[in-house]
């Protein structure tokens, strides 16, 4: 499968440039790197050269968010050519040595942070919870390799469970059958491993025999529904699926907070796949919770840049993290807590908490945490 | 410059659950993980740059069973030519093994021959050095830097303290590699489908002049689990709480 970036041009739709600036003005890492996307598009359209272009450490920067290609006027597929980009140079073995590692790591244990395959679902032993294939079950709670393996991540995928069981919900997870789905992956270039693990992620799931699948990051959410090629499983993010178990009934919360809480957007969930009113029917229908929002809001969220393999990088940006940008307007809103609804907006937002020295002042916390203590009677 | 460069295939073992064997001698492995030896990945990446920089061939030779086929498929992708393997007798220590690859290495013309400086399962670091004595042929170990002089091999040793030690070889020499020698090129998983259509050479320990019923001459009496003791003391409470603490037990430690 070999990439020829002279047909990037034809692939992306490149010569469809209007050179408005429409994407370099909504990219979120605009202020902390070089990276300029409608010069980019510009350049590869013109040269007849397109890989001298390609050395830059800025194009590791991106974090496809996809406000480019969503904003775009013109139709340029613009974060599409930002990982053709990376398949190429990922394929000449040409990439940072930490994405380098991810990769590895992924093909190794079947998670980019290196963790033992066996160990992926100790988080879960002491849960009660189903290990499919062990027992049945029609729905497939996919928890994902940070949730499995970040401690702090952890306590999401263990609020959720704990609401399944409440709700009465019959799911089970893979256990330590679970491997990557593949979407940071291919973002970080790998579209031949990304085949891969779709291929046999897709198979374990039909053996499995489910007929629903439940994620816990929007990131595993955006993979399956719009990447692998041959699911036809339907599939939900955890908020969609406690948005209809609270209008239903199922759900019970009677601890009331009194806290004024406000929401971050993450890319793929909002602005990508556009759920947006599911999140905010849960955070509004805790008792008591306060909720306010952001000014920059829905499809407008500010990327945490937590994505496009961000969470392997170091280096190539520079100045303020957009997670210490958002920290400070939910801080301005007067919000004690940021409730989040993706492990990389967590992850990224309690640090940029911690880093501002602001952890006294207000919470990062998931919204499966949230509702989690709001059951607790 | 032609280079041969021996390999291994080891388990991974870090955070997995560790079961002894019945007989006592050796861990379970089935469920583990396995892969290319770290530091033989050095020294398959300082071929591959050598290659880039003087021309010439690498080769690949592993010991061991028909799974470590992928280990060498990983070295072709990686930008060896030919690779080997020798199946493994079925005991094997860091002797027998330098003897199998001195075997099969003997009847062949190379310039250098590259080995990590040690395993990460046995952590042994004898195969490179009994090879080199093996073969007569001049070494240095735990190498982190390679330079060509003509018919001469310049190389840095690393020593302890920060030292490095300079020395030079005239070649065909041995040299073990030490981790952090280059930095390791990623490997794409396009780059290792293509190299599975590469050949890679099959040999039984009858082929390359050893009787086949060979045993090592060191043998594992038994592999055990270090006994749990209870030294750590944790240290609780606020950070100035634990600076009190932590104080008193140095100076009572110091005896002052």
């Amino acid at each position: 499968m070999k990439t020829d970036p002279k047909t990037f041009v034809q692939d992306y739709h490149l010569n469809g440039c209007i050179q408005c600036g429409m994407c370099t003005g909504g990219c979120p890492v605009k202020f902390r790197s070089p990276l300029n996307m409608r010069r980019l598009v510009r350049e590869t359209s013109s040269t007849a050269n397109p890989s001298s272009l390609f050395k830059r450490p800025e194009l590791w920067a991106c974090t496809t968010c996809s406000t480019c290609s969503l904003r775009c006027p013109a139709g340029v597929k613009s974060v599409e050519l930002i990982m053709g980009i990376r398949n190429f140079l990922a394929n000449q073995g040409e990439v940072p040595s930490t994405i380098r590692d991810a990769l590895e790591n992924t093909l190794l244990q079947g998670n980019p942070w290196g963790r033992f395959r066996d160990r992926r679902a100790d988080w879960a032993k002491d849960l009660g919870v189903k290990v499919l294939g062990e027992e049945a079950s029609d729905t497939l709670l996919y928890v994902g390799c940070a949730p499995s393996y970040d401690p702090r991540v952890q306590n999401v995928s263990t609020a959720l469970v704990k609401i399944f069981q409440k709700a009465e919900l019959d799911f089970g997870i893979l256990g330590k059958k679970e491997s990557c789905c593949g979407n940071e992956i291919k973002r970080m270039g790998e579209q031949a491993l990304f085949k891969k693990l779709s291929k046999d992620n897709t198979n374990l799931f039909k053996k499995s025999g489910i007929k629903r699948i439940i994620t816990l990051s929007p990131h595993c959410f955006n993979a399956f529904k719009n990447e692998y090629p041959d699911l036809a499983i339907p599939v939900q993010h955890y908020t969609q699926v406690l948005a209809d178990l609270i209008e239903t009934g199922k759900i019970k919360m009677s601890k009331a907070s009194d806290v004024p809480v406000t929401y971050q957007d993450p890319c793929f969930l909002g602005k990508q796949n556009l759920v947006f009113d599911e999140p905010r029917k849960i955070l509004t229908s805790i008792p008591g919770l306060k909720f306010v929002e952001m000014e920059r809001t829905r499809q407008r969220s500010l990327c945490c840049e937590g994505g496009g393999g961000r969470m392997w990088a170091e280096g190539s940006t520079e100045g303020t993290r957009n997670g210490e940008i958002r920290i400070k307007e939910a801080l301005a809103l007067g919000a004690k807590v940021m409730a989040t609804s993706c492990p990389f907006c967590l992850l990224t937002l309690e640090d940029a908490a911690k880093i501002s020295g602001m952890t006294d002042r207000i919470a990062v916390k998931d919204i499966s945490e949230l509702v989690a203590e709001a059951l607790e009677a | 410059m032609n280079i041969v460069v021996c390999v291994k295939r080891i388990p991974k073992t870090a955070e997995a659950d560790i079961f002894i064997e019945k007989d006592g001698r050796d861990i379970k492995k089935d469920h583990l993980v396995f892969y290319l030896n770290d530091w033989d990945g050095y020294a398959v990446r300082e071929a591959a740059l050598l290659k880039e920089r003087y021309g010439g061939e690498v080769t690949v030779i592993t010991v061991g069973p028909e799974e470590s086929k992928e280990v060498l498929t990983r070295c072709l992708a990686m930008g060896a030519d030919r690779a080997l393997r020798v199946e493994e007798p079925p005991d094997l220590d860091g002797h027998l093994t330098a003897e199998i690859l001195s075997a099969v290495i003997k009847n062949q013309s190379f310039d250098l021959i590259l080995t990590g400086v040690q395993a990460e399962d046995d952590n042994a670091g004898q195969v490179g050095v009994e090879l080199a004595q093996m073969l007569g042929l001049p070494h240095a170990a735990i190498v982190t830097h390679i330079e060509m002089t003509g018919d001469k091999a310049r190389v840095r040793r690393e020593l302890e303290g920060g030292i490095d030690e300079v020395v030079e070889l005239k070649l065909p020499a041995v040299l073990t590699i030490q981790t952090g020698i280059n930095e390791p090129k990623y490997v794409s998983l396009a780059a290792i489908l293509d190299a599975e259509d590469k050949e890679i050479k099959d040999l039984g320990t009858g082929e390359i002049g050893l009787s086949p019923g060979k045993t090592p001459d060191t043998k594992t009496d038994r592999v055990f689990f270090p006994p749990v003791t209870k030294t750590a003391e944790i240290l609780k409470g606020s950070p100035e709480d634990v600076v009190k603490q932590l104080t008193e037990i140095i100076k009572k430690k110091k005896g002052s």
